[in-house]
């Protein structure tokens, strides 16, 4: 099949998929470690969808007041439901204020304080001393910080020496029979050409997977093409049941509002004008964190205090802030109610609702960014030449729901961790062994059925249905009944894959055909998501069965791990969570209740 | 895009690299621009003035020290500001590079020769009797 | 010299009528430019007829509807659909603005969509920026300082000095302005359009920036900067409602305060 297309190789040290946060804070470490680095992405790196993050970047730098990084570790671990590596989470808390402090020197835009310092803003489940006191920790550049650090992280990509490879589409890892990864395909949307990148590292970038839901604040490309690679190769995936659901994305539009609307003062009212949250988190209250904001919102829709015509939104109130305040922090969400929702913030409030926002599952992999796998009973056993940063990844320090400015900080301070650890493993220059046809033949063929399906079912009409599936069937609460549903229509929308049509046959800018590819790689995700949710009978941080309210420690403190088989039914071994830490600078956290 | 050779975008966007140059150019068009406004208003009253004038009135009239001054400011500065608007123009419209010098020629060497008539005509009518 | 009418191969001719179907009552026509670059033949415009109680309110909404259910060869460039990655730049209505962000009610008549003026398209709305993306390289938007950061700390900057940037670091580089300007129609070759000078602007006025004359240095060119003749189209179309001419003139402004 291959030779049915020209492939042009292209052999590096390290390639990274993905030219977001993470891929091209991973692409400057091993291109600064002298390591011939490729970075290949199906977008320009400006329009990743880090570029959307608004609120902030968790690092305890103590610029408002005291901070320490063992109380952002403890935030951490609690807003993870004890479900985060504890080892891993201690390596990002303790490099965060170091990963900020580099991308200000890069020159990023941060806001400032009266001192001439980074600015920080309060956010979700970030507290001091241990849970006592409401932290400051969330840098932020205004309340486009992610547009900020994305930009600075491209701007210092132009001053060294690394091949972009831009607009071209990963298509499959390139994986030896002994289970090494040699290298990706990927296809140039461009010239419609089919290249081969060979690598001693292969960087996993590729983001999450937020467009299997109908609604969600993730972008159009949000479509988790590392994680469908690793489960067409073969390779599990981690803890994919923990999807979260961010409190406030526009009604109707799904757009994001920054819970740094929330760490300014903004908050959150139902029909009967309450400030419901002080019933959920009485401590915490509109600060508590996501996975709590998102299901208490729930409820109170569900009780019939939701607000509009059919009671099914809320409303997010800032209208009783400084109008100054909003435009010098909140600049961003202004634009978006006023384009998205058609409301003055400093006038109405914003009527939001709880929306799919960010995977904590992904692809697993240590605290250095390489992935292991289970094997051989050894549950750390790394899969060589192959890392994961980012969303894409599980390392896990989100655990079961993930802090609000706690995905900027893993991206920075993961990718940069994967850029050292391909600096030691990787030899620069090394040659690179034969790869066999029949890799380039598997991975060639897939693509070729897809670009010739000539089925009876658009690549629109699956991915509606496997939207609107995900949407009601493996919500914010979920229960057996209604997720075992969902296990039989997910698999049944993976069976009309066979009957799928695509329209365009052509190799230029085929976005018919990048749809299509996207969809097979969304489905995959979607089935090992369904699964793992039906199959985890417990309620745990973004997990919440009603059947089961509680969290489970003695059952279920271990990563659910699922592979997608060749047939579409789903395999499902564990692997323990870490119950140390790295250093002795910090004790293990055990758990306990987790009441904000 | 054949066009462009297979140079790397990078390559030809740096292309020559800066000519440091440029600020003399748009300085100069200001200032004989806010020269020109006052100039501008004085000879058009001047004329107006003189239409009922004959050659020898006028001559008169130009005989006066302030007269020619103001006369060889306008003349100069409007020349001047003639000369870099036409370059302006040349240089945003023509792209073949051979027509594009020999206009640029053509421009400094008229608003020269123009220049210098001009000038020329006033001393005439200044110095002569 | 430069052309004023299109070259043979790019006239567009007439495309086919997608009509929407019966009981359709809010129906839209939306005119898109094509461009087949596999066939080589000179681009058309297709009219899709859209029910518009059926579809979100953004022209991507409409573009989307009209690729998921009447036509999926038709090709944009889009993401995040809120107007922060810049990917779906087009002219819409005349004007080059984001799609995500355009509302179609804002549009009087058909809705009528084509590629960014000027560039070289690659496939129907999608094209070539790679000049747009060199030049951004070429006037080194980074940080540079010789002075050493504070080991453990952030380079101070006050509140006021940061203040300075707000207006310049929000830019998306979705390329609007700099395609909507005619003096980067005519000599995008040498002139660096509004987008990147707005750029190269947040850095000459970041205060911890160290080598302000050098980046003036290079800047200063008849055609780098200086054929920006303030015609104000860039303000004028900005999405994210930033002033790129304000922007220009300020480098102007420092270019003759050095030298007087």
């Amino acid at each position: 099949m291959a030779d049915a297309y020209a492939i042009e190789d292209h052999v590096y040290d390290v390639v990274v998929v993905g030219a977001g946060g993470s891929g091209l804070r991973a692409t400057m470490g091993a291109a600064q470690a002298g390591l011939k680095t490729a970075c290949i992405s199906k977008v320009f790196p400006t329009r990743s969808h880090t570029v959307a993050a608004q609120g902030g970047i968790a690092a305890s730098l103590g610029n408002m007041g005291q901070d320490d990084w063992r109380w952002h570790m403890y935030d951490t671990v609690k807003g993870s439901d004890w479900l985060g590596d504890q080892d891993a989470i201690e390596y990002m808390c303790r490099e965060a204020p170091r990963a900020v402090l580099e991308l200000e020197h890069m020159g990023l835009p941060f806001s400032r304080t009266e001192e001439g310092k980074i600015y920080q803003r309060a956010f979700g489940g970030m507290t001091t001393n241990y849970g006592e006191g409401i932290a400051q920790r969330t840098c932020a550049a205004a309340d486009r910080t992610g547009h900020a650090i994305l930009h600075t992280l491209y701007q210092q990509s132009l001053r060294y020496d690394t091949d972009f490879f831009i607009e071209y589409f990963a298509l499959d890892l390139l994986m030896d029979d002994d289970g090494v990864c040699r290298g990706v395909m990927a296809w140039d949307l461009e010239t419609g050409t089919i290249h081969r990148f060979r690598a001693h590292m292969v960087i996993l970038a590729t983001g999450g997977y937020g467009r299997t839901y109908f609604s969600c604040t993730s972008a159009h490309t949000c479509t988790g093409d590392g994680n469908a690679m690793m489960l067409r190769a073969g390779l599990p995936l981690q803890d994919m049941e923990f999807v979260q659901f961010h409190p406030t994305g526009i009604y109707g539009a799904g757009c994001l509002i920054t819970e740094g609307v929330r760490g300014e003062g903004g908050f959150l009212v139902n029909s009967e004008g309450e400030r419901f949250m002080e019933r959920y988190a009485p401590s915490a209250k509109d600060l508590a964190s996501r996975d709590v904001v998102s299901r208490s919102m729930t409820i109170e829709i569900r009780e019939g205090r939701g607000v509009g015509p059919n009671k099914d939104h809320i409303l997010l109130h800032l209208d009783h802030l400084d109008p100054a305040i909003i435009e010098e922090r909140l600049p961003g969400i202004s634009e978006s109610a006023r384009i998205f929702a058609g409301v003055d913030v400093t006038k109405e409030a914003v009527p939001v609702l709880p929306t799919v926002h960010y995977n904590m599952g992904g692809i697993q992999t240590n605290y250095h960014g390489e992935v292991v796998t289970l094997k051989d009973g050894d549950p750390d056993a790394i899969v060589p030449g192959l890392m994961a940063v980012g969303e894409a990844a599980c390392v896990s320090v989100h655990g079961a729901n993930r802090l609000g400015s706690n995905s900027l900080i893993d991206l920075v301070v993961f990718g940069r961790a994967a850029g050292l650890r391909a600096a030691e493993v990787v030899t620069a220059g090394a040659p690179h062994p034969d790869l066999s046809s029949s890799m380039d033949d598997a991975i060639m063929g897939h693509f070729d059925k897809i670009r010739h399906a000539s089925g009876g079912t658009s690549t629109a009409e699956i991915r509606d249905k496997m939207q609107r599936t995900m949407q009601n069937n493996c919500a914010v609460f979920r229960t057996g009944e209604v997720l075992d549903e969902g296990v039989k229509l997910i698999d049944e929308i993976w069976q009309m894959m066979p009957d799928l049509g695509v329209s365009d046959r052509s190799l230029i800018w085929n976005s018919d055909l990048v749809e299509s590819l996207e969809l097979d790689n969304l489905l995959r995700q979607a089935v090992v998501t369904m699964h793992g949710a039906a199959i985890r009978e417990e309620s745990r941080g973004g997990h919440a069965r009603e059947d089961f309210p509680d969290r489970d420690d003695d059952n279920w403190m271990k990563h659910t791990l699922a592979w997608f088989q060749d047939d579409g039914t789903v395999k499902v071994d564990y692997r323990p969570v870490h119950d140390y830490t790295l250093t002795d600078d910090v004790e293990y956290f055990p758990p306990k209740a987790r009441v904000y | 895009m054949a066009d462009r050779g297979l140079r790397t975008p990078l390559a030809r966007a740096r292309g020559l690299g800066s000519a440091k140059d440029g600020t003399h150019h748009f300085w100069v068009q200001r200032l004989t621009a806010v020269a020109l406004i006052p100039l501008t208003i004085w000879f058009a009253l001047s004329i107006a003035s003189l239409a009922t004038a004959d050659q020898a009135g006028v001559q008169a009239w130009m005989k006066s020290p302030l007269s020619a001054t103001l006369m060889l400011s306008f003349l100069l500065a409007g020349f001047w500001h003639m000369k870099l608007g036409l370059q302006v123009v040349i240089e945003d419209y023509i792209h073949t590079e051979a027509t594009k010098i020999t206009c640029l020629i053509v421009n400094n060497l008229i608003s020269i020769f123009l220049a210098l008539a001009a000038t020329l005509a006033v001393l005439k009518m200044l110095l002569g009797s | 010299m430069v052309e004023f009418n299109l070259p043979a191969n790019s006239r567009i001719k007439g495309g086919t009528t997608h009509k929407a179907a019966a009981g359709a009552k809010n129906l839209r026509s939306f005119q898109v430019y094509r461009y087949d670059p596999d066939s080589g033949e000179n681009p058309r415009v297709d009219t899709y007829e859209v029910d518009m109680d059926e579809c979100g309110p953004m022209v991507l909404d409409a573009l989307i509807k009209i690729k998921n259910e009447i036509d999926p060869t038709v090709t944009f460039r889009r993401s995040c659909r809120e107007g922060i990655c810049g990917s779906c730049a087009m002219n819409i209505d005349g004007t080059n603005t984001l799609a995500c962000t355009k509302s179609c009610d804002d549009v009087k008549g058909d809705v009528k969509i084509y590629p960014l003026p000027h560039l070289e398209v690659i496939k129907d709305l999608v094209g070539d920026l790679s000049n747009f993306y060199a030049q951004y390289a070429s006037i080194k938007p980074w940080l540079v300082a010789q002075s050493p950061a504070p080991p453990d700390g952030e380079r101070l900057q006050s509140e006021e000095e940061r203040r300075l940037i707000d207006g310049l670091y929000e830019c998306i580089l979705c390329a609007c302005c700099s395609t909507s300007c005619p003096s980067y129609w005519w000599n995008s070759d040498r002139y660096l359009g509004p987008a990147i000078l707005l750029q190269a602007y947040r850095w000459l006025i970041d205060s911890r920036d160290e080598i302000q004359g050098e980046r003036l240095d290079q800047l200063e060119d008849p055609f780098r900067l200086y054929r920006c003749h303030t015609i104000m189209n860039c303000t004028n179309t900005c999405p994210k409602s930033l002033n790129p001419a304000k922007a220009i003139a300020e480098i102007k402004k420092m270019m003759v305060q050095r030298q007087v």
